[in-house]
Formats: C-alpha cells, sequence, structure tokens
C-alpha cells in the first residue's frame, strides 16, 4: 500500500480576534478531506521583524509562542479519528526580508506555497500582519497571482474570545488617546474649552489612528539607557550633519561640481525598526550619502562623493547607532570593511 | 542701523526667493521625482519664511500655520512615493 | 540692535546660505538622487538654524516649545521624504547618473 499524496493546506496565522476560529475552520475542511487522504496543516507566521539582518535577536519568540498554542488548538479540534491522519507543520517566515506593502507579504506566502506544494490557503478574515491597517482585501488580490486556491475561512466574528484578544489593541487606545490628548493640551492655551476640544479631538484621532500605531512594545528597562546614550549620539550626529553640509556647499558651489555619484549596497548590522530607521536617517543626513532602499539584502545608498563612501564603509554611524541601541558591547563588533563588505561591483 | 525685525524680515524674503529658484526645477522636470523633490524644497523654505515672519512680527500663532504646513508637505512627498510605486504611474 | 539680536540674525543668515545651497543644488544637480542630497540635507541644516532663530526671538514659553517640535519634526521628516521619493525612482527603475555617463567610459 502506498501512501497516496497528502492535502496540503495553507493557514496564515496572526493575534487576530477570529485566529481560534479560523483554527476551528481549518481543522473541520482538514477532517473532511481526511477521509481518504493524509492532510497537512501549515501555519506560518509571517513575522514582523523587519529586520536588516536574518540572525536577529529575541522578536521571533512571540511567533514561536502563537504556532505553539495553534498547533495545541489543533490538537484539542480534531476527533480521535482522524488525528492520525492531520500533520501539523509550523515555520516563522519572512525574517530575512523587508516587508511594506500587501504584495511583499503575499510573495512570502506564495514563495512558501510552492516550496511546500501547498494547493489551497486558507485566509483569517481578521488577518493583518504587522499590527497594521487591515489589508485582507488587497492581499486577497495579490494572492490569486499564483496558482494556488485562496478561501477565506468563514467563521463567526462574533467569537466568543472576543473580549481577551481585544485585550491588547484596547490598551493601545488608550495610550494614543493619551499621547494625543496631552500634545492637544501642551499646544493650547487651558482654557476651559480646550479641554473639551481637546477631548474630542484625542478620541478621534485614537479611533482612527491606533489601529496603524507600531505595535512593538517599548523595552522599559533599556529605554533610560537608550536616551542617555541618545544625547551622546545626537551631539556626534550633529557634527557629522555640519560637515556633511560644508561637504555639500563646497561640491554645489564649485563651478566644476566635482562630483562622482555612485549606488552601492551595505550590509548593516542593526536590527529591530527603530535601530534601521535611525540608521536609514543618520545615513542621509551625514556626508555625501543617501539611503535609498532598505531591503532584504541590506541597505541601497547612494553616495555622492568617493570621500563619502569610504566614511560610510569604515562603519562610524553604524557603530554609534548600535551604541544607542545595544550598549557598549555592540559597539565593537567589526566595521563593514572588515566584514568584508566594500559594495563593490554593485554600482547601477 | 538695521532694525532687528526688519532683519528677520529680509532673511524670510531671501527663503522665499530659494522657493522660487527650486520652483525652476518643478518646471524643467525631467521626471515627476525631481518636481516632486523641488516642491519639497520650495514648501520647507516656505515653512522656514513663515517661522520667521512669525518671529519678526511676535505672532506665535504663525508657528501652528507652519507646523500644518510641515504635516501637509510631508504627506505629499510621501503620498506620492506610495502612489507612484504601488499603483502604477498614477500621478 | 542688541548683541543678542545681532547673534540671532547671524545664525538666521547662515541658514539662509545653506537654504541658497539646497536651492542651488536643486538646479544644478544632474539627476534626481543626487538633487535630494541637497534636498535632504541643506534643507535640513538650514530648518534647524532659521527655525531657531526664531525661536530664539519668541522667548514666551509656548512659542519656543512649538519651534522645537517644528524643527525635531522637520528634522525627521526631511530626510525620511527624500529616501521616500529615492525609493520611488529607484523601484521604477531610473539609473543613477554617474560621471561616466557624461565622458562616455565606463568609470
Amino acid at each position: 500500500m502506498t501512501d497516496p499524496d497528502p492535502v496540503r493546506l495553507l493557514v496564515p496565522v496572526d493575534d487576530s480576534v477570529t485566529l481560534r476560529n479560523t483554527v476551528a475552520y481549518a481543522v473541520e475542511r482538514a477532517s473532511a478531506a481526511a477521509a481518504d487522504r493524509p492532510v497537512e496543516l501549515h501555519f506560518v507566521v509571517v513575522t514582523r521583524t523587519r529586520s536588516v539582518s536574518p540572525d536577529a535577536p529575541s522578536e521571533l519568540g512571540d511567533a514561536r509562542d502563537l504556532l505553539e498554542r495553534v498547533a495545541l488548538w489543533v490538537d484539542e479540534d480534531a476527533t480521535e479519528a482522524i488525528r492520525p491522519s492531520i500533520t501539523v507543520d509550523t515555520d516563522v517566515i519572512g525574517v530575512d526580508r523587508y516587508l511594506f506593502s500587501p504584495g511583499d507579504y503575499a510573495d512570502t506566502l506564495l514563495e512558501y506555497a510552492a516550496d511546500a506544494d501547498v494547493e489551497r490557503i486558507i485566509l483569517d478574515p481578521e488577518y493583518s500582519p504587522g499590527g497594521a491597517a487591515p489589508l485582507l482585501r488587497p492581499l486577497e488580490f495579490e494572492l490569486t497571482r499564483g496558482d494556488v486556491t485562496v478561501e477565506e475561512a468563514s467563521v463567526d466574528r462574533q467569537a466568543k474570545r472576543t473580549v481577551l484578544a481585544r485585550a491588547a489593541p484596547l490598551s493601545k487606545y488608550f495610550t494614543v488617546f493619551g499621547a494625543a490628548y496631552l500634545f492637544y493640551l501642551l499646544l493650547s492655551t487651558w482654557k476651559p474649552l480646550d479641554f473639551f476640544t481637546g477631548f474630542v479631538t484625542a478620541a478621534i484621532v485614537s479611533v482612527v489612528l491606533a489601529p496603524v500605531v507600531s505595535g512593538e512594545p517599548a523595552a522599559v528597562r533599556r529605554t533610560g539607557g537608550r536616551l542617555l546614550r541618545f544625547v551622546l549620539y545626537a551631539v556626534y550626529l550633529l557634527k557629522e550633519i555640519a560637515v556633511a553640509n560644508l561637504q555639500i556647499a563646497y561640491v554645489v558651489l564649485h563651478p566644476d561640481l566635482p562630483i562622482d555619484p555612485k549606488l552601492v549596497r551595505f550590509q548593516a548590522a542593526v536590527w529591530s525598526d527603530s535601530g534601521v530607521t535611525t540608521l536609514a536617517n543618520s545615513i542621509t543626513l551625514t556626508p555625501g550619502t543617501l539611503t535609498v532602499r532598505v531591503a532584504e539584502d541590506g541597505f541601497e545608498i547612494h553616495s555622492l562623493t568617493e570621500g563619502a563612501r569610504e566614511d560610510l564603509f569604515d562603519g562610524g554611524l553604524e557603530r554609534a547607532v548600535r551604541f544607542v541601541f545595544y550598549g557598549r558591547a555592540a559597539a565593537v563588533i567589526p566595521s563593514p570593511r572588515e566584514r568584508g563588505d566594500t559594495g563593490e561591483g554593485e554600482d547601477g | 542701523m538695521v532694525e532687528f525685525e526688519t532683519a528677520l524680515l529680509a532673511v524670510a524674503a531671501a527663503f522665499v526667493l530659494f522657493a522660487t529658484v527650486a520652483l525652476y526645477r518643478v518646471y524643467a522636470g525631467p521626471t515627476t521625482h525631481d518636481r516632486v523633490i523641488a516642491v519639497n524644497v520650495a514648501g520647507t523654505n516656505t515653512v522656514i519664511a513663515i517661522a520667521l515672519v512669525a518671529a519678526a512680527f511676535g505672532q506665535s500663532v504663525f508657528l501652528d500655520v507652519a507646523l500644518v504646513y510641515a504635516l501637509l508637505n510631508f504627506l505629499l512627498s510621501i503620498a506620492f512615493s506610495k502612489f507612484n510605486v504601488e499603483r502604477g504611474n498614477v500621478l | 540692535m542688541t548683541p543678542f539680536e545681532w547673534v540671532i540674525v547671524g545664525i538666521a543668515v547662515v541658514g539662509a546660505f545653506f537654504g541658497a545651497v539646497a536651492a542651488i543644488g536643486i538646479v544644478r544637480l544632474p539627476d534626481v538622487y543626487t538633487r535630494a542630497h541637497a534636498a535632504s540635507k541643506s534643507d535640513t541644516l538650514a530648518t534647524v538654524l532659521a527655525v531657531g532663530a526664531a525661536a530664539l526671538t519668541l522667548d514666551s514659553g509656548l512659542s519656543t516649545v512649538k519651534s522645537v517640535f517644528l524643527i525635531v519634526f522637520l528634522f525627521v521628516t526631511n530626510p525620511t521624504a527624500a529616501h521616500a521619493i529615492a525609493r520611488a525612482a529607484r523601484d521604477q527603475g531610473i539609473e543613477p547618473w554617474t560621471t561616466g555617463t557624461e565622458e562616455g567610459d565606463d568609470r
């Protein structure tokens, strides 16, 4: 007796309100199919860690926890009879990419689907990876590019776990409301009317914008040290900016326009959204370099002069950003040049 | 002897002039990206000019105008690059 | 004018100088990426200096807070905007200008 080819279902998961029901639905579908063929259930988390480096630290823990929970639920839902014929596969994907648009997410999922030979994708109706605004519609549309059937799990949105699952986002609403209200009052004249209009404005702002606020909870323990180091960094950055501008002024006002622009690629050893953002903006502000793109294979940087490229690969800035976010120990990682990254042959 | 307020207004006028110079690039192009960068620079210069006028007249209300203008200016660049890249050449 | 006012005007004038660099750069530089250089760096410094001068002039607490906020905001958004536009240009396949382009030899 040969095993028939298994039915493979792919379910992208995210910490959504309807996740529990989606898992139940997927198991139901699997059970229906399991009568005559074995079933493989693939649960994947497209991670929101937009790290530039694949060996990024810690943040993947949450995704793993989620997948473990999902596996437990599958076990709970599957009946004794069909449990042997259902295999559960879990994975975290998209770690080494810069995910930005629904298209990026779709690409990642379709690639996985092709690798694992998946025939059907089951989508959670509340699926919104990255914790940003809902992107199910565009995502569904992008997924139709692949040769996989896409199906939305039919689940009751009034799930019984609604209240529990909403607890975290609710706190976000309050945080946004508080920040907006404080900011409003800071800029106002403290008349009684201001307190009222501020309340209304902050309420509107929190309702509209809380879903798009970045979901990373701040690590309070480390923030203090970071702030302190950031002040040191600001001084260093200001000096660099002054130099940058004198250079630009020289180049622009020179009658011959002595420039030698070139695009180079640069693998930065910086992790986390805020670290990457800080480094990208700092690169733009300092001598002769401009961040063009932050992609899975590193930063793409347009440099105006030869000297600017030298400075970039000496890695002073990169080191300083690491110092701010990870402390002194991280600052001593070798510079890009010492890591053998010279960006050669990457222009154009 | 120059008055302090007049000096500030003169600097503000200079920034308006630079904004006008940047408008040449809006006219000349050649790509939409060049135009948006030029509009962005013109917008930033306008924000600076408004802030300086606020200082010269002692009208801090103008700073609110400058803030909103800066917000709009940023939104323009971001909206442009988003639409242009992700929806094809809409603009 | 008092010496303090001279200092303020001095700062504003230096800011205007960099504003001029940004405007001239926008007109003179050869392609969209190099122009983004001028737009991001010089204009940001011009902002910091000129709005800083305004902040020093308006000495009441609230206006200073607003000016500082304006500076911080432009400080963050200017490079971001330049990056966004450069990224858009790159995604559309606009090739950067190099010295070779004009002189007809590769490097």
